[in-house]
C-alpha cells in the first residue's frame, strides 16, 4: 500500500514537472525600465509647397521659422534633403529622410483658385512610422497668406507636441523712436513674427500699457492725449475709440476679463489713494473692488474669471495679491526679497508671471498661484512686463539693455531657455499677446 | 577655617573610598569566539549553466523539452595533469602516494576493499599508460563508491597497471582482478569543454605549440607560477583538468540558457534612451509613461511595428508619447544584441517612464 501510494506521488510529481515544462514558453519576453530620455528639438524636414510662382517656398519659409523658434523643433537644412518631393500626396520615400535624422516631414501644395483665393494643403508625416499623422487644406485671400502659414505652423506644432499652437497671433505693443529726450511712443500692432506692423496712435500723445479682448479684435490702453492719463478702448477692424468711463482722477493699467466684457483697471483719485475698479462695458456701471490706502494696482483676471491677481503695497514694500473677482478675500502671495510687479495671470490658469526687482537688478519670473515655486526665468539690468502667449507655454517681455539708446521686444519659453530676440520696427516696449484669431 | 577644612577632608575620603569600593574594573566583554569559515567566491553561472553534451553518449535520462546550455570557449588543454588552466610548467610528480581507487564490477572477484580515495589523480601525459581499452569518451573518474556504470565504460578485464602508480600497487602483490580504470589517456585531446573553473577574469593565454615552447619557457613558467597561486591550484603539474563528469547526451539546439548580463541591459537601456525623444510639453510624467512590445528577428531588425501595450491614448498628450515611445523603439534598430543569447531577447518590452526626470 505504501509503495503504491509513494509510487503514485512520484508520478504525480513527474507528471506535474511534464506539463509545467511542456506548458511553460519555450522563451521569455525581455523586460526593460527606460527612465531617461532626450529632451532636444524634434529634428523636422520641412519641404517647399509645391505652387507655380514662389508662394509655397514662402509659406514653408514660414513655417519653418516659427517651429524653429519655438525651440521645440529643429527644422532640417533644405541642402541636406535626399528626396525631391514632386507629388506631396504620395508616400515619400521614408528610408531617404530617415537617414538625415527627420523625424517627421512636411509636404504641401499651393494652388491658385479660380476665383482669386489662394488654396493651400498640406501633410504631416511620421518618418520612422511610414505614416501620414494629419493633413489639411486651406481657402484665403490673397493677402492673409502669411496667415495660412501660422495656421498651417499651428496644426503642426499641436500635432507634435500635444499643446496647442500660438503663430496665428498678434501682439500689440508701444513703438518708440526718437531721441531719448524725445521719445516718441505709438500704439502698434504686429505678427508674432514680427511682419506685418503698422501704427494704431499718431503719436503726438503717449501711449502706455496696451491689452488684447480676448473675444473681440479690440485694445485697451492708456493715453495721455486727453491730458491727464485715460483708459481708452480701440476697435481694430473700424480704428474706432472711445475714452472707458468717466473717472474723476486718472485711469491706468487696464486689462480685460476674460470674457472681454469688463475692464478692469485702477483709478487714482485725487486724494492720491489708488484703487482697483471694474467697469462693465454695456452696462457702464462700476465697482471698487480694493479698499486700502495703499496703492493697488496691476489687476489681471485669471482666465475662469474667478479670481484676479493684483499688486498693493499695503505691507510696505509692492507685493502680489490675489482676491475673488468680487473683491473678497485679498491675501497675499509674494513673500520674496524684493519688490514684485505687473502680475499676469497665465491662459492655462496654473501660474502668474511677474516682474520682481532685487539687488539692483530686474527679474521675469513665474510663481503657481498660491505664491509657492517661484522660477525665475531672465535677469537683466532692465527688463519687465512679461505677457503670455495664448497656449501660456511662452512669454513676451521687453528689456533695455545696459548703455543701449531703448528698449526691445524678447520671448521666453516657460523652462527659461531659448530667448528670442522680436523684431520691431523702432525700439519696442510694453507688449500684449492676442488670443489665437480666429 | 579648620572645621572647613576638615570636613571637606573627611567627605572626601568618603567619596573616594566608596568610590574605590563600589566601582570596581567594568567586566571585560567576552569574545564569543567564532570558527572562521573558509570561503570560495564560486560565480552562479558555474552551477547553473549546462555543459555541451558528447552526441555518442548514452541518454542518461530523458530529456525534458527545456534546452541544454552550451558553455562558453576555453581553448582545449594540450596538456594534462591536475591544474585548472593549461599551463607550459612541465609536471611534476607528487611525491606523495597516491592512492588509486579501484572499480567495483558486477561480477567483482573478492580482492581487496577498493580504495577509498574518491578522486584518483590521473598520471601525467608523458609517462606510459595502459593500452587504450576501446573507450568511446574520456572515462572519467569515478565516486568512492561503486557506482553501476554503462556499458560502454571501463572493461571489466584486468589490465596491466600503468607504471606511474606503481607505488599504491606496491601494497598489492597479487595482480587484482579489479583494474583501476585507466584516468588519463594519451589521446588527442577531444573536444571536451572544461567549463568547471572558468575564470574569466584571467587572461587567456593563446595555446602554444611545443616548438615555441623554448623561446617562453621562462616567462611562462613565471607567469604559471603567478596564476596558479591566484588560482589556488599547484604550480607545477602539466595542464588543465579534463571535466570530471560524465558526458551526458548532447542537444540538437545548442543555447546558453542564460540571461542578458547586466552589462548589456545597460547598453541596451541606454541606447533606447538615447533614441527617445521625450515630447516637449509634458507637464508630468504620468501621461508619458508608455510600455511597448515588439519582436527582434536575429539580426536585431523589427519584425512588425510595436505594439503599445500600456498607457499612452487615442488623443491629446497620450497619444504624442505613444507616437515618440514606438517612433524611439523604430529609430534605435538594428538593435546590437549578442546572438548567441538570441531566445532571451526575441521579444522584448520596454516600460518608458520619465517620472525621475521631472
Amino acid at each position: 500500500m505504501k509503495l503504491t501510494f509513494k509510487a503514485f506521488l512520484l508520478a504525480a510529481a513527474v507528471a506535474a514537472s511534464f506539463s509545467a515544462a511542456i506548458t511553460a514558453p519555450a522563451r521569455a519576453v525581455l523586460e526593460v525600465d527606460v527612465n531617461k530620455g532626450v529632451v532636444e528639438p524634434l529634428p523636422i524636414a520641412v519641404t517647399d509647397f509645391l505652387s507655380a510662382d514662389g508662394l509655397g517656398t514662402e509659406i514653408s519659409g514660414i513655417v519653418s521659422a516659427n517651429l524653429q523658434r519655438s525651440g521645440l523643433f529643429a527644422p532640417i537644412a533644405k541642402a541636406a534633403f535626399i528626396e525631391k518631393i514632386s507629388n506631396p500626396d504620395a508616400a515619400p520615400r521614408f528610408d531617404d529622410w530617415k537617414v538625415i535624422n527627420a523625424q517627421a516631414l512636411v509636404t504641401g501644395r499651393v494652388t491658385r483658385e479660380a476665383d482669386g483665393r489662394v488654396r493651400a494643403e498640406y501633410r504631416l508625416w511620421d518618418t520612422f512610422a511610414g505614416q501620414q499623422l494629419a493633413g489639411e487644406q486651406f481657402f484665403a485671400s490673397q493677402s492673409n497668406v502669411r496667415r495660412v502659414a501660422h495656421i498651417i505652423s499651428d496644426a503642426i506644432y499641436e500635432r507634435l507636441t500635444g499643446e496647442r499652437g500660438y503663430f496665428d497671433t498678434r501682439i500689440v505693443f508701444i513703438d518708440e523712436s526718437g531721441p531719448k529726450n524725445q521719445r516718441m511712443k505709438r500704439l502698434a500692432i504686429m505678427d508674432q513674427d514680427g511682419a506685418n506692423a503698422r501704427f494704431l496712435s499718431d503719436g503726438r500723445s503717449i501711449a502706455l500699457t496696451p491689452r488684447f479682448s480676448p473675444s473681440r479684435q479690440e485694445i485697451t490702453y492708456m493715453s495721455y492725449e486727453g491730458g491727464q492719463p485715460q483708459v481708452y478702448l480701440l476697435q481694430l477692424e473700424t480704428g474706432q475709440r472711445e475714452l472707458v468711463g468717466n473717472f474723476p482722477g486718472m485711469t491706468f493699467a487696464p486689462r480685460f476679463s476674460p470674457d472681454g466684457q469688463k475692464v478692469i483697471m485702477s483709478l487714482l483719485r485725487d486724494d492720491g489713494n489708488s484703487n482697483i475698479y471694474v467697469l462693465d462695458l454695456r452696462s457702464r456701471a462700476t465697482t471698487r473692488l480694493t479698499n486700502s490706502n495703499a496703492i493697488d494696482t496691476s489687476p489681471s483676471y485669471s482666465p475662469d474669471g474667478s479670481e484676479i491677481v493684483f499688486t498693493s503695497d499695503r505691507g510696505g514694500r509692492t507685493q502680489i495679491y490675489v482676491m475673488n473677482s468680487d473683491g473678497s478675500n485679498q491675501r497675499r502671495i509674494s513673500f520674496g526679497e524684493g519688490t514684485y510687479s505687473t502680475p499676469v495671470w497665465s491662459p492655462r490658469g496654473d501660474l502668474i508671471a511677474f516682474t520682481k526687482q532685487t539687488a539692483g537688478e530686474f527679474q521675469i519670473g513665474v510663481m503657481r498661484t498660491d505664491g509657492s515655486g517661484e522660477r525665475i526665468l531672465s535677469s537683466g539690468f532692465s527688463q519687465e512686463g512679461p505677457t503670455w502667449a495664448p497656449n501660456g507655454r511662452v512669454l513676451m517681455f521687453f528689456r533695455q539693455a545696459a548703455g543701449s539708446p531703448g528698449p526691445q521686444l524678447y520671448s521666453i519659453d516657460l523652462t527659461g531657455r531659448n530667448e528670442q530676440a522680436i523684431s520691431s520696427p523702432n525700439f519696442a516696449s510694453d507688449p500684449a499677446w492676442s488670443p489665437l484669431l480666429d | 577655617m579648620r572645621f572647613g577644612v576638615v570636613t571637606s577632608t573627611v567627605l572626601h575620603v568618603l567619596v573616594i573610598g566608596a568610590g574605590m569600593v563600589s566601582l570596581s574594573s567594568p567586566k571585560p566583554h567576552d569574545v564569543i569566539d567564532v570558527e572562521s569559515l573558509p570561503i570560495d567566491i564560486v560565480p552562479i553561472e558555474e552551477i547553473t549553466r549546462v555543459l555541451e553534451g558528447d552526441k555518442k553518449a548514452a541518454v542518461a535520462e530523458t530529456p525534458a523539452p527545456t534546452p541544454t546550455t552550451r558553455p562558453s570557449v576555453v581553448p582545449d588543454a594540450q596538456r594534462f595533469g591536475d591544474n585548472s588552466q593549461d599551463t607550459q610548467a612541465p609536471p611534476t610528480p607528487d611525491p606523495k602516494p597516491r592512492e588509486v581507487e579501484t572499480a567495483a564490477l558486477p561480477q567483482a572477484s573478492p580482492e581487496p576493499a577498493p580504495r577509498p580515495e574518491p578522486v584518483a589523480e590521473p598520471a601525467p601525459a608523458p609517462a606510459p599508460v595502459p593500452p587504450p581499452a576501446p573507450e568511446p569518451a574520456p572515462a572519467p573518474p569515478a565516486e568512492a563508491a561503486p557506482v553501476p556504470e554503462p556499458a560502454p565504460q571501463a572493461e571489466p578485464t584486468p589490465e596491466p597497471e600503468p607504471k606511474p602508480v606503481e607505488t599504491a600497487v606496491a601494497t598489492e602483490p597479487a595482480l587484482p582482478d579489479t583494474a583501476p580504470r585507466p584516468e588519463a589517456r594519451p589521446r588527442p585531446p577531444q573536444p571536451v569543454k572544461e567549463a568547471e573553473r572558468k575564470e574569466p577574469e584571467k587572461p587567456q593565454r593563446p595555446v602554444t605549440q611545443p616548438a615555441q615552447k623554448t623561446a617562453e619557457k621562462t616567462d611562462d613558467n613565471v607567469l604559471d607560477d603567478v596564476a596558479a597561486l591566484l588560482n589556488k591550484e599547484k604550480a607545477s603539474g602539466g595542464g588543465a583538468k579534463r571535466s570530471n563528469e560524465q558526458a551526458a547526451l548532447g542537444g540538437e539546439r545548442k543555447t546558453t540558457g542564460e540571461k542578458l548580463s547586466q552589462s548589456e541591459m545597460d547598453a541596451l537601456r541606454q541606447r533606447l534612451g538615447s533614441c527617445w525623444s521625450i515630447p516637449a510639453g509634458a507637464e508630468d510624467g504620468d501621461a508619458l509613461r508608455v510600455s511597448v512590445r515588439f519582436r527582434l528577428d536575429r539580426s536585431g531588425n523589427l519584425e512588425g511595428r510595436p505594439e503599445v501595450v500600456a498607457g499612452g491614448s487615442s488623443s491629446g498628450a497620450g497619444r504624442i508619447a505613444a507616437e515618440s515611445a514606438v517612433r524611439a523603439v523604430q529609430k534605435c534598430e538594428p538593435f546590437n544584441l549578442p546572438a548567441d543569447k538570441y531566445e532571451t531577447w526575441a521579444e522584448v518590452i520596454v516600460n518608458f517612464d520619465p517620472s525621475d526626470m521631472f
